[in-house]
């Protein structure tokens, strides 16, 4: 049994003490939740389409030369991948370099053999403000949501689909330099010291020392990230991008839900495939 | 050694190096699936197109706060934040906060729940029995038809974003801070379940076995062993879920809730970039403050 569970029950306390007060301060009533005569309307019409979601279009006058229903749903989805697969991938070529000159791996421990003067000036003195920097500039970068920056994108530049992919990219590379800087600091430092010893240079130290004790976490949090990117880019869609949440957004609007339905059912079977891709992925990294 | 045998040795090594072929193909899917992305994306370098670097440079100009654009004064400044704090900025920042809270508070609640009919060792037949008699094919197929359908369940809440929900919402519950609280409540409690699933799952079994060959029901075990072992990384698990809960807080204001996703696009769509700027800057705060209070909690809990 865990030991002193005298700060756990402090902790509890606060949760429920800190939840009370926001129930407060927001008047949250429980009774308010039940919607209205009209609300009760839409949430029954709607969750009455949750088992039977539309496979042809729902409106009565049929579009013109517009493609079926599930291929329409399928090529948003499309679209949200791409969004997501060129997000993450850009993400990772700024969060890799960030997420290494974050950590302290290279800079923080004495090399084996003599140091000149001046190196030692640059690992001493410099290096912790260049790591220090990077860490800022990271903090920055994932404090600000996706939507956020799309939002100033749109503001300062206009729609187009390349500041779509630029919104996702910033704070997930400033979330890959955090948790990569993280594993790589943690990562268990013998090989490295013993490399050190044997006269490694502090490169080889690094790729052959450090790189691979830390990079299956690694891989197996990209991996994550990109199921987290599949959800940004279908949000975008409530900005005006072809993706998913475009898509549920004008169908929802419509009052059509059978098709709101299809496009959930869309996103959650990408969500889903993604899960499953990264969970065998991690499985068979951890064997 | 000499170098020739090295050289073997080194050859030999590398040959029975761990090489796992479904490693080795999603890497190459991914790789694949990149170059497809960028191809197929059809994203035009054409951010800077003139037009779109005047625009750039007109917003650029707008970033300034009015009362400063024809000249810099501290005074004014320190005014004109303080004024746009005491409208807006501290309430908007108090309701965001407020939200994030009553959230994961909701999906902790429901997520402590569904955690177990998720996790596979106490939600079957046999649970915890160190010589169970094997029961009817029927039986079994129910109990893993649960644990199924509440997996199945987690993914589903868990794909949707909060976004999409709090959209969805809205339009049923109306503009109170319900929606947005409901939303990162289901989002959250399907991935929260889903953690607290793979902690149960991950108990040491055998005190629980323990538990049970003296007689106790599984929901004596659960309550009396389960929920007081896995509370500490269920603990953890909330903070770092609750850091993600006051970013999406903020947004979610953009659909009509008075967070600071409210005021940020109300000045948006007056185009008073200055204002947007300043409330962007203290959504940051606020997830810094966030984020600290959140690791001191962790550490409060990794250390008790």
């Amino acid at each position: 049994m865990p030991g002193k569970p005298r700060a756990r029950t402090w902790v509890l306390l606060s949760i429920a003490a800190a939840g009370i007060w926001a129930a407060l301060r927001l008047d949250l009533d429980p009774r308010t939740i039940l919607p209205n005569e009209g609300g009760a309307q839409v949430a029954r019409e709607f969750f009455s389409r949750a088992l039977s979601p539309a496979l042809t279009y729902e409106s009565a006058v049929p579009v013109p030369g517009a493609s079926p229903l599930l291929v329409k749903a399928l090529g948003a989805a499309h679209r949200t991948l791409i969004f997501a697969g060129a997000a993450v991938s850009l993400a990772l070529c700024i969060g890799l370099p960030l997420g290494f000159l974050s950590s302290t791996i290279w800079w923080e421990s004495d090399p084996a053999g003599a140091e000149s003067r001046s190196m030692r000036f640059l690992r001493r003195k410099v290096a912790p403000l260049v790591c220090g920097a990077s860490r800022t500039l990271a903090t920055v970068m994932r404090s600000i949501h996706e939507l956020l920056w799309a939002v100033m994108f749109l503001a300062a530049l206009g729609a187009s689909n390349l500041t779509a992919v630029i919104a996702i990219t910033i704070p997930f590379a400033g979330t890959f330099a955090k948790v990569f800087s993280e594993l790589l600091d943690e990562a268990p430092r013998d090989s490295a010291a013993a490399l050190r010893a044997g006269g490694a240079s502090p490169v080889q130290v690094i790729v052959f020392g450090v790189l691979p004790r830390a990079h299956s976490d690694m891989t197996a949090y990209a991996f994550y990230r990109f199921e987290c990117a599949l959800r940004s880019s279908a949000i975008l869609g409530f900005f005006g991008y072809p993706t998913l949440g475009y898509y549920i957004a004008a169908s929802f609007e419509n009052l059509h839900y059978g098709e709101v339905w299809t496009y959930l059912y869309a996103l959650f079977l990408l969500i889903a495939a993604a899960d499953g891709w990264s969970g065998s992925f991690r499985r068979s990294f951890a064997a | 050694m000499n170098p020739m045998e090295r050289e073997l040795q080194v050859r030999r090594l590398r040959r029975v190096r761990p090489r796992r072929r479904f490693v080795r193909l999603s890497g190459w899917a991914l790789g694949l699936l990149t170059v497809y992305c960028w191809f197929a994306g059809n994203f035009r370098v054409d951010i800077l197109g003139e037009r779109r670097l005047r625009n750039l440079s007109r917003f650029l100009g707008e970033l300034v706060p009015y009362p400063l654009r024809d000249r810099f004064d501290l005074r004014t400044a320190v005014d004109w934040a303080a004024s746009l704090l005491s409208e807006r900025g501290l309430e908007a920042a108090g309701t965001t906060l407020a939200i994030a809270v009553a959230a994961i508070c909701l999906a902790g609640l429901v997520a402590l729940i569904l955690s177990l009919p998720a996790a596979r060792n106490i939600t079957s037949p046999e649970a915890f029995l160190t010589d169970p008699r094997p029961p009817r094919r029927r039986v079994r197929a129910a109990w893993t038809a649960a644990v199924y359908l509440t997996r199945v369940l987690l993914i589903f809440l868990r794909s949707i974003p909060e976004y999409v929900w709090a959209f969805l919402l809205i339009s049923m519950i109306g503009p109170s801070a319900w929606p947005a609280v409901l939303a990162l409540a289901i989002h959250n409690a399907g991935i929260l379940g889903k953690l607290g699933g793979e902690v149960v799952e991950n108990l040491d079994g055998r005190s629980l076995s323990a538990l049970r060959g003296l007689g106790a029901s599984r929901r004596q075990i659960a309550l009396a062993a389960i929920y007081p072992v896995a509370l500490s990384r269920f603990l953890l698990f909330l903070f770092y879920r609750w850091e993600t809960c006051v970013r999406e807080a903020t947004v979610l204001g953009m659909l009509g809730i008075v967070s600071l996703g409210y005021w940020i696009q109300d000045a948006r769509a007056r185009n008073q970039y200055d204002t947007m700027i300043f409330l962007v800057a203290i959504g940051v705060v606020i997830v810094l403050v966030g984020d600290l209070v959140s690791a001191i909690a962790r550490r409060v809990v990794r250390e008790s």
